[in-house]
């Protein structure tokens, strides 16, 4: 039975390579369960598989056992195509590098995931504004990602992570190419987004001083879930 | 299924100058070199076709292989065809019946020095009376007059006359009017002849009696005449009753068509060679294509991450590789029709006058549209294969 406040829930959730002949267990009896409107921090060492958990939570990688229901949706049934459909609606990804388009602008970059939805120009432009304006970024809409710094392209792709209004805000070490100031500055803005807004926001980070800005942690170690905590409420 | 704003294939275009350098330089080549195929072999085939007439028939030696070249026939043929046939063509009591004697010689312009390494310019000279402007509807005297015999006067067809750089001013005045060599024998040029798109216009004309003293020969190559009521089986008649001739009686469309299969080879060699090029262009652009696709591999897999399908992100980069490709074969299409549209180009029958005609415009779009589908597949079946964590961690971009 599906729980409206229970935004992700997973039940042995299990995630297996093979490379070289042998198969790696990269996430192994996953049960995990995150309120909506919540800020989750995932935290553990490098190849813990806490960017593989944050993929599967996407959607953009498919488990190889368990069950995984995100907003409402058993992803573990969705093709190819559908995962890309339901993406477009309930998730915004933030990336590590930022993955801007560097032909297109600040603007242009935030109105790209606009193009899956039926807008008009004028309702594209509202939102893009809004979103703009969210990330304290407008007066560089015009820019292009060269002309910005690292922290005002993070910004950027925050903006383009939100402008769909998503159910869930993945993020995947956003903080992990800035240097301190600007990575404060965008857990605030994160930290504000999920305050004001109420937007779930599930991150991930090795990074303890910028998990304390989360209310939940949640440890990952060698593929196990070792720790589930409360930070605050 | 929602596709990508197409700003973002154009804008992607200019990514890196050089690599668009490249690839339109490289489809620009393909793109005129298959133009340019195409025009020459559709040029050659329409241009020997375009040189016989319909209605007329040709009498030639039975013995010449269908080749007017080797033929020699009687003088006197065109005579007993013109007294032995009812219903010929005629005008004011003349008959369309034209002798002819081909010969192909060297000739260059008297004022001009010969070429050092002796060689030889070989144009097709023709022998021949007032009537082969009867039995010729295609060639018209477009300024001088008409060669007088035993006079050494020539006419000579427009692409001939341009290559010797003789024009409508230097005949003017005859008394100035230029000399050409035929044969190291001095002809003085008297008229030009037009007559576009067939081997005429590449030709040099003189009266066949001082052909026939030059070449020091008795016989003639080729009786043409053009009928009026009569019928190409009547003239085979006349040709079989006169076994003493030893005739062989051809309809002339018929067999200039066969002349133009004689030249399929050639035709398929112009194919294969451009072909050839185009094939090593292609993969150049290729590789240039494909580095810029995957150098966006990352960028790719974030597209899928935002939510658009595979298919809409293939769609992009197909729209990117043919507005890319399109940059260099949109402008070398313009240019093959500025530079090759009515250029004469010569073989060893004459001169046939290159066309850019819509289908060769056609074919120009066509190699325009293969090299911008093969362009992008490669990075389209990286796309559809990879998985997009893989892409999103590749080192390439």
């Amino acid at each position: 039975m599906h729980n409206p406040d229970t935004i992700i829930a997973c039940h042995n959730l299990e995630k297996h390579y093979e490379r070289g002949g042998e198969i790696v267990h990269v996430l192994e009896s996953i049960d995990l369960s995150l309120a909506r409107g919540g800020f989750v921090a995932l935290m553990g060492p490098s190849g813990s598989g806490k960017t593989t958990l944050l993929n599967l939570f996407a959607g953009i990688d498919r488990p190889t056992a368990g069950s995984l229901m995100v907003d409402g949706q058993d992803l573990t049934h969705l093709s190819r195509s559908q995962l890309a459909q339901w993406r477009a609606v309930s998730i915004g990804y933030v990336f590590q590098l930022y993955h801007l388009v560097p032909v297109l602008t600040a603007y242009e970059n935030v109105e790209l995931p606009l193009f899956l939805h039926d807008m008009s120009r004028s309702e594209r432009h509202l939102r893009v504004s809004e979103a703009l304006d969210a990330v304290g970024i407008t007066d560089r809409h015009a820019h292009y990602p060269r002309q910005l710094s690292g922290g005002q392209e993070q910004r950027v792709a925050i903006a383009r992570a939100i402008v769909t209004r998503p159910a869930i805000l993945l993020a995947d070490e956003p903080t992990g190419d800035l240097d301190r100031t600007a990575a404060a500055s965008i857990m605030e803005l994160l930290g504000r987004l999920h305050s004001e807004k109420g937007q779930t926001i599930v991150m991930v980070t090795h990074d303890p001083a910028t998990a304390t800005h989360a209310q939940r942690l949640v440890q990952l170690d060698k593929g196990r879930l070792v720790e589930s905590s409360m930070v605050r409420s | 299924m929602k596709l990508l704003p197409l700003h973002y294939a154009t804008r992607n275009i200019g990514r890196s100058r050089l690599r668009l350098v490249l690839t339109a330089g490289g489809s620009a080549l393909v793109v005129f070199l298959v133009v340019t195929a195409s025009a020459s072999v559709r040029a050659l085939d329409q241009g020997i076709r375009a040189s016989g007439t319909v209605g007329n028939v040709m009498l030639i030696g039975a013995g010449s292989e269908e080749s007017v070249e080797r033929s020699e026939i009687s003088a006197a043929t065109p005579i007993f065809l013109a007294a032995s046939i009812r219903g010929i063509k005629s005008a004011a009591g003349a008959f369309f019946v034209s002798p002819e004697l081909h010969v192909p010689l060297p000739l260059r312009r008297a004022d001009q020095a010969a070429p050092a390494d002796n060689a030889r310019d070989l144009v097709l000279v023709r022998g021949m009376e007032p009537s082969a402007f009867m039995v010729h509807p295609q060639a018209r005297l477009a300024i001088g007059r008409l060669p007088e015999p035993g006079k050494s006067e020539a006419l000579v067809g427009r692409s001939l006359a341009e290559r010797l750089q003789i024009s409508n001013g230097d005949l003017a005045d005859s008394s100035k009017a230029p000399a050409i060599l035929l044969d190291k024998v001095a002809f003085h040029v008297t008229g030009i002849i037009d007559a576009p798109g067939v081997s005429i216009d590449g030709e040099a004309w003189v009266p066949i009696g001082d052909l026939l003293v030059l070449t020091k020969r008795q016989t003639i190559s080729v009786a043409v005449a053009s009928l009026d009521g009569a019928e190409v089986s009547d003239v085979e008649i006349f040709a079989a009753r006169r076994s003493d001739l030893e005739l062989a009686a051809l309809d002339e469309p018929a067999y200039y068509a066969s002349l133009a299969k004689f030249f399929r080879p050639v035709q398929i060699l112009i194919g294969v060679s451009a072909l050839i090029v185009a094939l090593g262009a292609m993969l150049g652009g290729l590789n240039a294509l494909d580095a810029a696709f995957a150098a966006r591999s990352r960028e790719i897999a974030m597209l899928q991450v935002l939510g658009f399908s595979r298919t809409a992100v293939v769609i992009t980069l197909v729209q990117e590789s043919l507005i890319t490709v399109a940059t260099g074969a949109i402008p070398s299409i313009l240019l093959a029709i500025l530079l090759l549209d009515g250029l004469g180009v010569r073989y060893s029958m004459g001169v046939f006058s290159l066309s850019v005609d819509a289908a060769c415009i056609a074919s120009g779009f066509s190699a325009w549209l293969i090299l911008g589908l093969i362009g992008s597949l490669p990075p389209t079946i990286r796309c559809l294969r990879t998985d997009i964590p893989s892409a999103l961690k590749s080192d390439l971009g």
